[in-house]
């Protein structure tokens, strides 16, 4: 048989077997994993959106909001400035009695916001007077590329990837044996590492466009509400890059994984030991040996990522290193890093395809 | 290329089909174990091409022989030769084995057709040509008015019976059945028996497993008995049955002067029993000796009495199973 025909056999099989992993029932939650944050983002958007409609109806110029200083009254604000989009009073409910009653008690509060246009103008008073004063946009386009940073990185990379291969890849042969319908693959004329190769290629099809899907919908919501102008300079600027790379990590991730958890369901028949003892290799590798540290997919995607996630500079250093590797590698060791990573593991797991046997009885 | 009229497999052109150059299939002291439970042990077979039978009580390994046949689970030790082909090679096996396993293995949601050309894509047809393939299969087996309904609702015999147009639409030299006549109505167990034999008797290899006695006695050419993972015996029925000492043989002679034979009969020594049938008309004879019973017979017949019929009453899968494996089938 030649080398070609194997290759029409590996799309073959691919082509059959993802209908089983789009549609299996076992793996719907798979989904749920990949559009969750779309929700969110969406919801943001929503809100956003809503509330630039509604303060569109009462601008406020600048130049007025500009002249209001700390120490007015909130009676000579509301002069000035009549129209706010919010105004939200907090009064104390019960005051203490007794002698330092005056000194304990809560001030009164009131917070007004304005709209110029562009930016949200928030003033804060205390007993009538203003407080504070400061204005911003309606949502940040920095803030919000971070909060996406920080949604693909720890969420995607770490967890719906994760947990979404496992459920795939674990799927591919162990679920067939739990259906006792392995040894249909296993009586075709076609080698054991070609049945492999099909149904890895299935399954990655499968997990880029569930999860490429999922993050890519997510990044367009992100980008829904934001200004037009910040929109345009993004899209001049780095916005194809930060496509593409969002989207190489994605798909590398789904091949490293995918790998992994391939050759995790020919070598055990539990999906929780090597799904837990994995989970905590990747979340370790920070801390790990910079020689151990790449044998981690993370390792590797997280190093692709164009914007770094949100990280509280005050938090602890076993956080901030089990959140981030410490010499991060250059993004063409990454791709070839985890491209050898994966042909290892996938050499591993077709010398275990080769001895699966079909053996319904001990399942 | 077959079509739908014309019967798949032994009389169609098969161009994937090798035509092996050692056309047997052969086990050497092969053993295989489920962790610590004995599945077969140190198996020495060699099964000529014709219609073999495995038979055995339950658990005893006939489902792992024919596991091992096909490759879905590999021997502890010894090895495995399918008319000159490892099992450990399916991308050559599968081109010349079908095999028939007692579980459906249908994607879910498919129909007939698509599950036997799903098997012919894979197997490398194109799909033309599997199509075309797979509705021979299926009217071979009597499936054709079927294959558009789904498999999830088939009945047993027709779940049987698609599992079959699978193992046979490829055209293979080999096919291995795991109980295949189970759930089949009469008429389509005739056409599937007489389907068994076309295959034989184009010398390839029909090996199947069968709980029903009068039907193997009937099918196989030769057969394997099998108890507690071991082969208790092997060869043609009668072959079988002479090699049991411990057990006289028994004749039934149809003949006039019943009483006077019987007489004649109990003066040698390898006479054990005769029982006199109802009609008194017939004997029941156990002899020990099958040769000198048969020069006796010879000699009574010379002297003048009507010996009209001798059949072997114990030349069938029944009696051997009760002598060799015991009652419990």
């Amino acid at each position: 048989m030649t080398n070609a025909a194997r290759l029409r056999q590996v799309w073959t099989i691919a082509r059959l077997q993802l209908t089983r992993v789009f549609f299996s029932k076992r793996s719907f939650w798979v989904y749920l994993l990949a559009f969750f944050p779309a929700v969110i983002f969406f919801a943001h958007g929503v809100e956003v959106k809503f509330k630039r409609d509604r303060y569109t109806s009462r601008v406020t110029p600048s130049s007025v909001l500009d002249a209001i200083r700390a120490g007015d009254s909130e009676g000579d604000v509301l002069r000035q400035a009549p129209g706010p989009v919010s105004d939200e009073r907090y009064r104390p409910r019960r005051r203490r009695r007794g002698p330092d009653a005056e000194q304990q008690r809560t001030p009164d509060r009131r917070f007004l916001a304005y709209w110029d246009g562009s930016k949200r103008w928030e003033l804060n008073f205390e007993d009538g007077i203003l407080q504070t004063k400061r204005a911003r946009p309606l949502n940040d386009f920095e803030e919000d590329r971070q909060v996406y940073a920080g949604v693909f990185q720890y969420f995607y990379l770490r967890l719906a990837i994760f947990f979404g291969c496992l459920g795939i890849f674990m799927n591919l042969f162990r679920g067939e044996m739990l259906d006792k319908t392995l040894h249909f693959w296993f009586l075709i004329p076609a080698r054991r590492e070609v049945l492999l190769a099909g149904k890895y290629l299935a399954g990655l099809i499968a997990a880029v466009v569930i999860f490429g899907s999922g993050a890519a919908l997510s990044f367009a919501l992100m980008l829904w509400p934001q200004d037009p102008t910040a929109l345009q300079t993004f899209w001049a600027t780095d916005g194809l890059s930060h496509v593409f790379w969002y989207s190489a990590a994605a798909a590398l991730a789904c091949v490293g994984y995918g790998s992994v958890f391939l050759a995790s369901g020919l070598l055990l028949r539990n999906p929780i030991i090597p799904a837990v003892t994995i989970l905590f290799w990747e979340s370790i590798n920070g801390i790990l040996p910079a020689m151990l540290q790449k044998l981690s997919v993370l390792y590797y995607v997280e190093a692709l990522c164009p914007v770094p996630p949100p990280m509280d500079s005050n938090a602890p250093l076993l956080i901030r290193l089990l959140a981030a590797p410490a010499e991060p590698p250059t993004a063409a060791f990454a791709v070839l890093g985890l491209l050898a990573l994966t042909a290892l593991v996938l050499f591993v797991a077709s010398r275990a395809v080769r001895n699966i046997e079909v053996n319904y009885g001990v399942e | 290329m077959s079509t739908p009229n014309s019967p798949i497999g032994p009389a169609a052109a098969t161009p994937m089909s090798t035509a092996a150059t050692a056309p047997e299939v052969l086990f050497d002291d092969v053993s295989k174990f489920y962790g610590e439970v004995l599945g077969v042990n140190r198996v020495t077979l060699r099964i000529p091409p014709g219609i073999t039978s495995l038979v055995g009580p339950n658990g005893s390994g006939k489902t792992t022989l024919m596991n091992l046949m096909a490759g879905l689970i590999h021997p502890d030790r010894g090895v495995i030769t399918m008319r000159g082909l490892s099992p450990r090679h399916p991308e050559r096996l599968m081109r010349i084995l079908g095999y028939a396993t007692q579980y459906d293995s249908a994607p879910r949601g498919s129909t007939g057709l698509d599950f036997v050309t799903t098997g012919l894509i894979l197997t490398g047809f194109s799909s033309a040509e599997a199509s075309t393939r797979a509705q021979a299969a299926l009217h071979r087996v009597r499936m054709a008015e079927a294959s558009r309904r789904k498999v999830a609702s088939y009945s047993k015999g027709m779940r049987q019976r698609i599992r079959l147009a699978q193992a046979i639409a490829h055209d293979p030299d080999i096919l291995v059945l795991d109980e295949p006549l189970n759930g089949l109505d009469p008429l389509v167990r005739a056409e599937t028996i007489a389907l068994f034999r076309e295959y034989a008797a184009l010398g390839r290899h029909v090996i199947l497993s069968s709980h029903v006695l009068q039907e193997v006695d009937i099918i196989s050419d030769q057969v394997i008995l099998i108890a507690n993972g071991m082969i208790i015996a092997e060869g043609q029925i009668r072959s079988v049955r002479e090699e049991i000492h411990q057990h006289p043989s028994q004749f039934v002679i149809r003949c006039r002067d019943a009483s006077r034979i019987a007489s004649l009969l109990f003066e040698h020594d390898h006479i054990t029993q005769i029982k006199m049938q109802d009609d008194r008309l017939g004997l029941l004879v156990m002899t020990r000796n099958r040769a000198d019973f048969s020069r006796a017979l010879t000699r009574i017949s010379l002297a003048g009495h009507t010996v009209e019929s001798i059949v072997p009453a114990d030349e069938n899968m029944g009696a051997l199973y009760e002598y060799l494996i015991g009652g419990d089938r």
